[in-house]
């Protein structure tokens, strides 16, 4: 099938086109109404959504398995959980109720799409490893996460994908996220996508409950195109720490569209938008922060820099902040342009050559998002990530991130 | 030969504005010289074209460095051959560690010396003899390259890395702005370390204080984009009392 084929088409006409019954039928009505999205659809707009929709897919239909395996992972093969932690409570619904209101029309798409959801609960002190894996090709893959995570618990995810196979599939996957109240929940995604692999589409809601936390950090490298789309929702004194590092290359049309919406009073937000992009790829951040009249005392912050490598890079680039209210605080920015030249002349004057230097510059700005994340661990695979990404190889030493060897040396004597 | 250094007829602009208005200077091996003059003078614009800036355009002339014209020479090449600035004003570069910069520099030269690179115990273990000696913050080491870092940090973070470098010709380009009396010691008795009778080194101040730490074995005196006066270290006192009018054309 084409995604394309829906258009015009009713909401049971859609539930139909996916084999599905009335339980997505809410996510049918409103897709209907608000139809597929076109390079006209605001969301879409710096995307190339045309072309996805003209995808000719056969709809990869696993079903659900009859035992699911122990593993330390939460493993999801083609949408489908195959193994799970003893730490998450696993459970799958036909549909639950989504957020009618998401901006998304493709988050629609996705719950009418998905044959089920797969809802996850997370307690306290619980660190999650999800593996997406696909391995379809030429194939619709739509699926979502349900993820609750518990009032009062610390909490954190960490997502992984891995392509065995899926060459000129697309994938609509999501989740809803639900942050109880008093909760904090550290999600990192990691996604190395190259052409000739898959495409995707993630759209995502997070409602982020009273003086819960959600710290969300989405690292994308590779030439191949996708788009996040995420709306977020704070309750009162809720917070939401999001940054996105982006590496693009090739043709790559690819980035984050976000909807942070302060809800409850005392709410804050703080997003920060990275993104290096090489050849011919376009990045996009398109991400509004809306301030609603109930969220007195709000503290609403966005950043986004962009270093464009070749002429043909491009990036779209648009933090916007809307505004009902005066007793708040807020400000947003943009920068894009070349490497530093002071910077650049500096680390030459030291004997470096010009194109070390300019990796090293690269590296550096990468670095400041990827430092940023808990867990030594995880920081040295998305060193990693980043270096094969966008070197081709790894080239990260301890002595750049470590420092374990540096605290022996500094110990030694003492 | 006993001249590192000779620049001869140096013209050069920065942008539209032309600086260097045949500027010829010999920097003998092993000695000290000083340039001294009023601002404006072109001082820092000498120090950007003997390390090739890309903010200098060169016009005419020549900078023989060990008998060779290197004008025509990148950034990164003449300071594998010995060249070394002191910036006045150091950059920040967030997110590039001090110790990982500075072990590229390092291997860089050894590579281009024909020498194996130091692993990264060795380095750190001479890098950090060095921070002890210099009276630098252990985190230094490990901290983003001059980020944060006071004046006085930043400056002993340059002679750190003249002394992780090695270089043959240092360019001083006001070492002493911005240090207090404790800094600009260590950091004048780091330069000293250096010196061993085979090293150039070129002194830009506008003060004379760094000259009693470092002692001079010339002064020049730069005025309009050219040398107008050398003379001994005795001359550093007359400018003090009479100021750079005094002085008439070379």
């Amino acid at each position: 099938m084409k995604l394309s084929d829906l258009k015009q088409r009713t909401a049971s006409e859609i539930l139909a086109a996916f084999g599905r019954d009335g339980a997505a039928a809410k996510s049918a009505e409103t897709l209907e109404k608000m139809g597929l999205p076109s390079k006209k659809t605001e969301a879409y707009r710096y995307g190339d959504i045309e072309a996805v929709l003209e995808m000719d897919l056969t709809i990869a239909s696993e079903p659900k398995p009859a035992e699911i395996l122990p593993s330390v992972q939460l493993i999801i093969t083609d949408g489908v959980v195959t193994h799970a932690p003893a730490s998450v409570k696993l459970g799958y619904s036909k549909a639950i109720p989504a957020d009618q209101g998401h901006f998304d029309p493709l988050y629609h798409l996705g719950h009418v799409a998905s044959p089920g959801v797969w809802e996850i609960e997370i307690q306290d002190e619980v660190y999650l490893h999800i593996i997406h894996r696909f391995t379809k090709p030429t194939s619709l893959i739509p699926y979502r996460l349900a993820v609750h995570v518990t009032p009062g618990s610390h909490a954190a995810v960490y997502e992984q994908f891995i392509d065995t196979g899926a060459t000129g599939s697309l994938v609509l996957y999501g989740y809803d996220l639900f942050v109880g109240r008093d909760a904090t929940l550290k999600m990192v995604k990691n996604q190395t996508l190259d052409s000739g692999s898959y495409q995707m589409v993630a759209s995502h809601r997070c409602e982020v409950g009273s003086a819960a936390t959600l710290d969300l950090a989405t690292f994308d490298f590779g030439s191949a195109s996708a788009l996040q789309m995420m709306q977020i929702a704070l309750g009162a004194h809720a917070h939401v720490e999001a940054s996105h590092l982006l590496y693009a290359s090739g043709s790559a049309k690819r980035g984050t569209v976000s909807k942070i919406l302060h809800i409850g009073e005392g709410s804050t937000s703080n997003q920060q938008a990275k993104s290096i992009l090489g050849e011919k790829a376009r990045g996009i951040f398109d991400a509004l922060i809306k301030v609603e009249h109930s969220a007195r005392y709000t503290k609403a912050h966005q950043n986004s820099k962009a270093i464009l490598l070749e002429s043909g890079a491009y990036m779209a680039s648009r933090p916007q902040l809307e505004i009902y209210i005066d007793e708040l605080e807020a400000s947003h920015g943009s920068t894009t342009g070349q490497l530093d030249g002071k910077q650049l002349f500096y680390l030459q004057s030291r004997g470096i050559s010009a194109v070390e230097a300019k990796r090293m510059l690269i590296q550096a700005f990468a670095n400041e998002l990827i430092d940023a994340v808990d867990g030594e661990m995880i920081r040295e695979i998305l060193h990693r990530d980043f270096d094969e990404a966008f070197y081709g190889q790894t080239r990260v030493e301890c002595i750049e991130t470590c420092h374990g060897c540096e605290e022996v040396v500094l110990n030694e004597g003492v | 030969m006993s001249n590192m250094m000779e620049i001869k007829d140096l013209q050069a602009k920065i942008g539209d504005k032309k600086i260097l208005n045949g500027l010829n200077l010999t920097l003998e091996k092993g000695k000290v010289h000083a340039i001294m003059g009023p601002n404006g003078a072109g001082k820092s614009t000498l120090s950007k074209a003997i390390v090739g800036h890309y903010d200098i355009e060169v016009l005419g002339g020549e900078i023989l460095y060990r008998g060779e014209n290197i004008v025509d020479k990148e950034p990164e090449e003449r300071a594998l051959d010995g060249i070394f600035l002191s910036f006045q004003h150091p950059v920040e570069v967030a997110g590039v560690n001090n110790a990982y910069f500075l072990r590229t520099a390092v291997n860089a030269k050894r590579r281009h010396e024909g020498k194996d690179e130091l692993n990264a115990a060795e380095f750190l273990r001479e890098m950090k003899k060095q921070v002890e000696t210099l009276g630098m913050k252990p985190d230094m080491i490990s901290r983003s390259l001059n980020e944060g870092f006071s004046g006085g940090e930043k400056k002993r973070n340059e002679i750190l890395q003249m002394q992780m470098l090695q270089p043959d010709m240092i360019v001083l380009d006001e070492i002493d702005s911005g240090l207090d009396i404790d800094a600009l010691r260590a950091v004048s008795e780091g330069i000293n370390s250096m010196k061993d009778g085979e090293r150039s080194f070129l002194v830009i101040t506008h003060y004379s204080r760094i000259l009693d730490y470092i002692k001079p074995d010339y002064i020049h005196v730069l005025k309009d984009g050219k040398i107008v006066h050398t003379g001994g270290p005795e001359l550093v006192a007359q400018l003090e009392e009479e100021g750079y009018e005094s002085l008439g054309e070379a």
